[in-house]
Order: C-alpha cells, then structure tokens, then sequence
C-alpha cells in the first residue's frame, strides 16, 4: 500500500467569502478518518477539493502520493467516493447500477459479476436487485450508492455524510464495510454532521469549523459529543473575539 | 486499461442509459409519429383544397402527390427534428447536473471528457435510429394517404429527409454545451428554441444557406440552394461545438450550488 490521501495547505474561497482555509490533514493507509463539522462548515467543499471536483486557489491534494491534478486512470481506479447524491440511475435496476459502477471504476469484465453479487450481499440489497432504482426508498437508493462506491475495494474512500437517509440496519452495514476495507488497508475519509455511528469507530476524528480544521477529538472520550460542541464553541468565541479586536 | 478500452466503457454505460431511460424512447415516438401524422394531414388537406395551408406551405406543396408530400415532411421534420434532438441532448447532459450524479462521474477511470464524448457518440446513434424510423414512417404514410410507389425522385427526396435528420442532430450539438455552462435541462432547451427561431428569422431574410443551422434543411428542400462553401461552414459549426462541451466536461468544477 502507497500513501494515503493528503491535503497540503488547501485554500478555495468562493463568491461571498466561504470555502476552505489552509486546510491540511493526512489519511493514512488502514486508518478510518472522520471529519465531523456543523452544516456549512466546509466538509464537502474540503472533499470535493480531494476529488478534484474543484481546483485549489492554494495548496495541494494528493491520492497515494500522486497530485489530484494529475491522477491517472490507474490512481482513480482504486478509490470510491460518494459526495452528496449516489451514482444511481433512476431507469437502471439496482444490478444495473452496480455494473455501470464496476464499469466506470474498471472492474474487469470476468469478476464484475461476482463483485456485484458481493455487494448486493453485504448491502443486503437482494430483494431490490432487478427493481428499477426510481422505485427504491431514499435509504435504499442511499444504501446502493455506498455499494457502488465501495463494491470494487478500493484502497482509498471518500464518503460524504454517508448515513444521511440511512436507517439503523444500513449504519451498520455501512460501519461494517468501511471497517473491513480499512482493516485491509483502505485509507477511509467519512464526514459527518453529528457524532454518528461511523464517527465513533474513527481512528481519528478531525473538527472542522467555518472553513478550517480547528483540532481533534479523542475517539475514546465517552462525552463525544459535548467535546465537539466545546471545540466549535471555542472556535467561534476566539473569532469573533478576532473579529472585534481587528474592527 | 487503455484509452480505447476506457471509451468502449464509457459508450457502453451511456448507451445503456440511453436505452433504459424514457424521454430518448418517447421523444423518438413523438417525433416518429408526429412528422408523419402533421404529414399525412396536410396531404389530405392539399386533397381537399385547403388554399390557406397551400399558401402557407408554398407552391411544392400545392402540386400535392409525393413531390408536395415529401416538401411539408422535410418542412416538418427540420423544425421538429432540431427541437426532438436539442431534448434528447439536453437531457443526456443537464440531467447529471439536476439529478445530482454528476459527483460520482468525478475521480473515475473514465475522464469526464471521454463521458460527454460518449454521450455525443451514443446521441448521433439515437439520431440515425430516429431517422431511419422516420423516413420509414414517412414511406409507410404516403402508401396509407395512397400517393400509389415512390418514384426515383420521391426516393432521392426520401434520401434527403433522412439525411436532414442525422445532419439536424449534428447542428443541434450546441444544446449539450448550454445544458453543460447552465448546469441542467432547460438551458439546453431554451438554446435548441433559440436556435430554430433564430434559423426561421435567417432563412426568411434569405441568409439561411451561411447560417449552420438553418442550411440543412434548405439543402434538403433544395440542394442547389445550398453551396459547397456554405455546407463546409456547416460541417465546422457542431465539431466546435462538440470540442466546447468536451472542454467544458474536461475543465468542469463543481462550485455552484
């Protein structure tokens, strides 16, 4: 296993002010690395900027020690990541989402079927594997884009807010797959909201707060919760303290 | 994985899309249908002397048979045709903006280049499936408003309506860039209105044949009005538009809400 994921100094504002500051944070090989951050604190902007899904003003990105900017079809083939909305056509059944996935990620034809059939397995995706996926529940058309994302084992994970529409049973499938891949050596990066179950099962849990990350949580603290608030809190006070002292 | 191998994939997934997805199949029926109904009714109307729709259609259409029958089906089908392929393009690319999976088309294998060029692959074929319904369809037509066997000109005329489709798709092209900049559907729709109201206004002042897409089908409904010149502008105006979209795919951030 090369390196991890690496953002170096990453800076991208957008129109109006908000974006991401100096951001820099490793994801190293076999690590599950959370990234938890109220709404708006720029988690997706920060792994969009990881997926080259928008340019840095400054800085650098970097998957298995290659810049995103100039990844290969070899570096791409062995990430998943699903940002915002599942890879998921609403006229393709589920098999056959899962196959365009496996395609587009350059599974090679004589193991797509048995990849597939894995994650329709470990998704428990089954009994909606011929359905058209217009048809599937928010949690099920949820649960099939993180099958697709992860179907091919990929070394490196991005996953935004994943457990978004995820019902209890889909958590845990979810916390069990990425738990699997980093045991294998996968580099996980999974953003989070709340304090939700996958955060919890993070080997590292990073705070992000109005652009920037502002510091860690001990994933052994038995008050998750109340130290995150804590952290934004504080990050809040001392810039708005920053903020009156400069006006 | 090659390049080439990489394309074969990405044109295989468009073209599955393509074929599972409804507005590609009822956009070719409502076209297919539609040319040949607007077709047979005016025809029939011509039968029955209808002189306003005569003067409206002009005098080709007026000497009725085949020769009046074939004129309002390439009348017909260069609106209908732009409008048909401006949709179906407009949906190939606007809906991976307004679905949302256009996020998972990002840190893949496949480029996103090689995904928009695909899609224009996948469309073209669309097109000459449509076409060759089509005229089929326009054949079928004229039996049933019982014009009696297509003569050799009816047949190059029948040749013309279809390559008027496959050329209105190519002109179309600019609908897919728009749908790209605007980030969905109706940008790309509203560029394909634009374009058949702007080459309605161009061939009305007489500067059709040096306007792209509105030269097609003049050609069909007159080759001669149509120079060499003004067909090999022609051929340059979807290739640009076919690199745009490209360059937009290639370049494409995700930075707008």
């Amino acid at each position: 296993m090369s390196d991890g994921m690496v953002l170096d100094r990453v800076s991208r504002s957008y129109r109006g002010g908000a974006g991401v500051r100096e951001a820099s944070l490793v994801v190293r090989p076999g690590e599950i690395h959370a990234l938890v951050g109220l709404n708006g604190a720029g988690k997706s902007t920060l792994m969009k900027l990881l997926l080259g899904m928008l340019r840095p003003d400054s800085g650098a990105a970097l998957i298995g020690g290659v810049d995103v900017r100039r990844a290969d079809s070899r570096t791409w083939s062995r990430l998943g990541q699903l940002v915002e909305t599942p890879l998921a056509y609403g006229e393709l059944t589920v098999r056959a989402n899962l196959s365009v996935a496996a395609q587009l990620r350059g599974v090679p034809s004589a193991e797509r079927s048995m990849v597939i059939d894995k994650a329709v397995e470990a998704f428990r995706l089954t009994e909606y594997v011929n359905r058209r996926t217009r048809s599937l529940s928010l949690g099920n058309r949820q649960r099939l884009g993180i099958a697709a994302a992860l179907q091919h084992e990929p070394d490196f994970v991005v996953l935004d807010e994943p457990t978004n529409a995820l019902d209890p049973a889909g958590t845990i499938l979810l916390r069990e797959a990425v738990a699997r891949l980093a045991g294998q050596g996968a580099a996980v990066l999974i953003s989070s909201h709340h304090l939700d179950e996958v955060a919890r099962i993070a080997d590292t849990i990073t705070v992000m707060n109005a652009g920037r990350l502002i510091g860690h949580l001990d994933p052994q603290d038995d008050d998750l919760e109340r130290a995150f608030f804590q952290s934004v809190l504080r990050d809040d006070e001392s810039r708005s303290e920053d903020g009156e002292q400069s006006a | 994985m090659n390049a080439r191998h990489r394309f074969a994939i990405a044109v295989t997934v468009e073209g599955r899309k393509l074929r599972a997805a409804r507005v590609p199949v009822v956009t070719a029926l409502l076209f297919v249908a539609g040319v040949t109904a607007i077709c047979m009714s005016v025809t029939i109307a011509v039968t029955n002397g209808s002189a306003e729709l005569v003067t409206k259609l002009g005098p080709l259409v007026a000497e009725g048979g085949w020769a009046g029958y074939l004129s309002s089906a390439t009348q017909v089908v260069g609106a209908g045709g732009f409008i048909a392929c401006g949709v179906v393009l407009s949906w190939s690319f606007g809906r991976e903006f307004a679905e949302g999976t256009i996020t998972g088309l990002f840190a893949l294998p496949v480029g996103r280049a090689m995904i928009a060029a695909a899609k224009l692959v996948v469309f073209f074929a669309w097109a000459i499936a449509v076409s060759a319904l089509s005229t089929a369809a326009i054949i079928l037509g004229g039996l049933a408003a019982g014009l009696g066997s297509p003569g050799a000109e009816s047949f190059a005329s029948l040749g013309r309506v279809f390559v008027l489709i496959v050329l209105t798709a190519l002109m179309a092209v600019p609908a897919a860039w728009v749908a790209t900049l605007s980030r969905g559907l109706l940008g790309g729709i509203a560029a394909t209105i634009a374009l058949v109201a702007s080459a309605q206004v161009l061939v009305i002042s007489g500067a059709g044949a040096w306007y792209p897409p509105a030269a097609p089908a003049l050609w069909a409904m007159d080759p001669a009005s149509v120079d060499g010149a003004a067909l090999a502008l022609s051929s340059f105006f979807p290739l640009l538009f076919a690199v745009l979209t490209l360059l937009a795919w290639r370049h494409l951030q995700l930075d707008r809400a």
